[in-house]
Parts: structure tokens; sequence; C-alpha cells
């Protein structure tokens, strides 16, 4: 407890002195989209948008502002964080039979590339999505769109996939490859993707 | 026909879970308009240099290549330490040395992609690359740090926490 009220006391004396505020960086790189940096200072309300024009912001343990670094030297802090970067997950795309869950011929040699890609891979898991084109409706679409993603997943647990390793889910008519209007047959969409991650 | 028999049983099987999982959350105000469905965990690690460790609870578990993480779970790196995990929507976290972040809310509905995606960054470089959640809405992802908090629809994210000066 005595050790306690010890810190707190030169806790304050050091702010006081304005040299123990821990600083915060926040970079975004990419000249798509936004974020707006708040600070949890309720007494002193401050906030700041990082953008293509401001890509670095601090919080100087009294409020948000502009960085006193560039985005560069914001980088040479990450070293070490942007070396344990994943490998990118690779896509596959298999195709089915209209109405079915049956995969087209060439799709079938294709699941042989999959199982290459997962040996390639440390620790690898897999997203299975499931979709279809929009004959038929929304309903029947998100069925068949499970239909085919749970013949996938059965067939990759067979072939020796850890079940904890697949998330399968469908999206149905939702996501086309090609647009189409409603109720037109389009071989392309009727698919599932795997990523291989 | 018998496909169509396994598909329904996956089904049933799936709806079921969906009604315990129901029954198993009374009433969240919170979780009122997301979707509830059945996701064993929500991200996984695939790169781990060093001491990295997962603190779930009261207990402590290696923070190894394919470790798994669940929502509450704090991912603690040590001086030496490097990692990077990879959730369900395909956002990419990566830590640096020194290193604390607590996954405090993460949700994923694979169907719509909406969801939502909350980190608090304790200390040391964390790197954030956004996934599905974020194209899907501007409020979907949030990360908070000791001293703010960031909202919106970056692409990628680079935390640094905890510089004294």
């Amino acid at each position: 407890m005595k050790r306690l009220v010890y810190s707190a006391t030169l806790c304050s004396l050091l702010l006081l002195a304005g040299c123990s505020t821990s600083r915060e960086y926040y970079g975004i790189s990419g000249d798509k989209g936004s974020m707006t940096v708040t600070s949890r200072n309720s007494t002193k309300p401050s906030s700041t948008t990082l953008d293509a024009n401001t890509p670095v912001v601090m919080h100087d343990g009294d409020k948000t502002r502009a960085a006193d670094i560039n985005a560069d030297q914001l980088r040479g802090k990450f070293t070490k964080a942007l070396e344990a970067q994943p490998l990118p997950p690779k896509r596959f795309t298999l195709y089915f039979i209209e109405g079915s869950d049956t995969l087209t011929a060439g799709s079938k040699a294709a699941v042989t590339a999959i199982f290459e890609e997962i040996k390639q891979r440390p620790a690898p898991d897999l997203i299975v999505v499931g979709h279809t084109d929009r004959v038929g409706t929304v309903a029947a679409n998100d069925q068949l769109a499970a239909r085919r993603v749970n013949t996938m997943r059965e067939q990759l647990i067979k072939l020796g996939v850890d079940p904890e390793n697949i998330q399968a889910s469908g999206r149905g008519e939702r996501d086309p490859l090609v647009p189409t209007a409603d109720e037109v047959e389009e071989p392309r969409n009727r698919r599932v993707e795997i990523l291989v991650r | 026909m018998i496909r169509d028999t396994h598909a329904m049983k996956h089904l049933n099987c799936l709806l079921a879970t969906l009604a315990v999982a129901a029954l198993a959350i009374p009433s969240v105000p919170a979780l009122a308009d997301e979707p509830v469905f059945f996701q064993p965990w929500a991200a996984a690690i695939k790169v781990s240099k060093g001491g990295v460790q997962i603190v779930r609870g009261e207990k402590t578990y290696p923070g190894h290549l394919g470790a798994k993480l669940k929502v509450n779970d704090a991912v603690v790196t040590s001086a030496d330490g490097s990692v990077g995990m990879v959730f369900l929507d395909n956002s990419v976290l990566t830590m640096g040395p020194d290193t604390e972040v607590v996954l405090k809310r993460y949700s994923f509905d694979p169907t719509t992609y909406m969801g939502g995606f909350d980190a608090h960054v304790k200390r040391g470089t964390v790197s954030l690359q956004a996934g599905n959640l974020a194209d899907s809405g501007p409020d979907n992802v949030s990360v908070t740090t000791p001293q703010a908090e960031l909202k919106g629809n970056a692409k990628q994210l680079l935390i640094s926490v905890g510089e004294t000066k």
C-alpha cells in the first residue's frame, strides 16, 4: 500500500515535470480510407483525422495532434511488427453444375492444386464460401450455397484437413462474380471460393 | 439424394447450435441487431517468433503457430517476440516486441459480412490490415489505446504506444 502511494506520488511529480507522459503514434498507409483519432482524456477533448494528407498523428499525453515525425520515421518503429506479416491468402474458385452440388469436370482437378497450396503453409486454415447464380429465390439459393459448401467441406475433411481449420459459410446470390439481372443463368456465379490462409 | 440428406443433417445441426446459442444468451441489447452464430475462434496465429503468449482468463497458453484466439484473449510478446495473426474476415494484425493487445470484441457474419472488431493496444507496436469488416461499415472497426480511440475505414493502420519523452 505504501509502495502504491509512493509510486502514485512519483508519477504525479513526473507528470508535473512533463517528462513521464507516454507518447502514442498512429499512422495509415495508402490513399484510401481515413481514421478518426479521439483522445480518451474526457476533461480535455481533442480529435485529429488520419488521412492521405495527415498520415501520422500523435497523442502527446495531453491531446491528439499532427505528429512530430513523418511516415517513414513511423514505419521505422515497426520493423519487427511488419516482419511478422503472414503470407497473403491464396484464392481458389471451384465451379458447379447448375442447381447441384456436383463440381464441373475442370474443377475436380483443381482440388489437387488446393492441397499443394495447403502443404506450402506452416499453419494452414481454410475459408470456404458458397455462391449461386440468381436463378431461384434468395432463400433457395442460400440452401443451394450451403449444400455446395457442405459438400466441399466434407471432401476436404475426408482428404485430411482438420475440421477446426475450416470455416464454411454461404453467401447465396449476394456476391456474384459476374453481376446479372435476377433469374439469369450464369455458370461463373455457381461457385465455391476457397481461401487457403 | 444421399447428399441432400447429409446436407439436411448439417443444416439441422447448425440450427440446433444456433438455437442453443440463442438460449444461452438471454437478452444482451448490444447483440440484438447482430446475428448469433457459432464460431469457435476469431483469429489464428500464422507467424510466431520468440516469446508469444495468449492470456485467457486466469490461464496462459503459448502463442505458437496455428494457435487460435477468442474474444477477451490478450496476446503478449516479450522483448524478443513478434506475432502475426489472421481473423475470420481476413483482417491481419501483427505485433512487434514488448507488445500487448486485448481482443475486446469480435463478431463476423460470414453471410452478410456485418459485425464488429474492437481491440485494445495496451503497449508496443501493432499493425492492422483491415479485412471484410472494414468494407461493410465505417464504424465496424475500432481500436483503443490508453490515450485514444481510433475508428474508421483505413486499410492499413500502425499504432505505437508507450514511448516516454
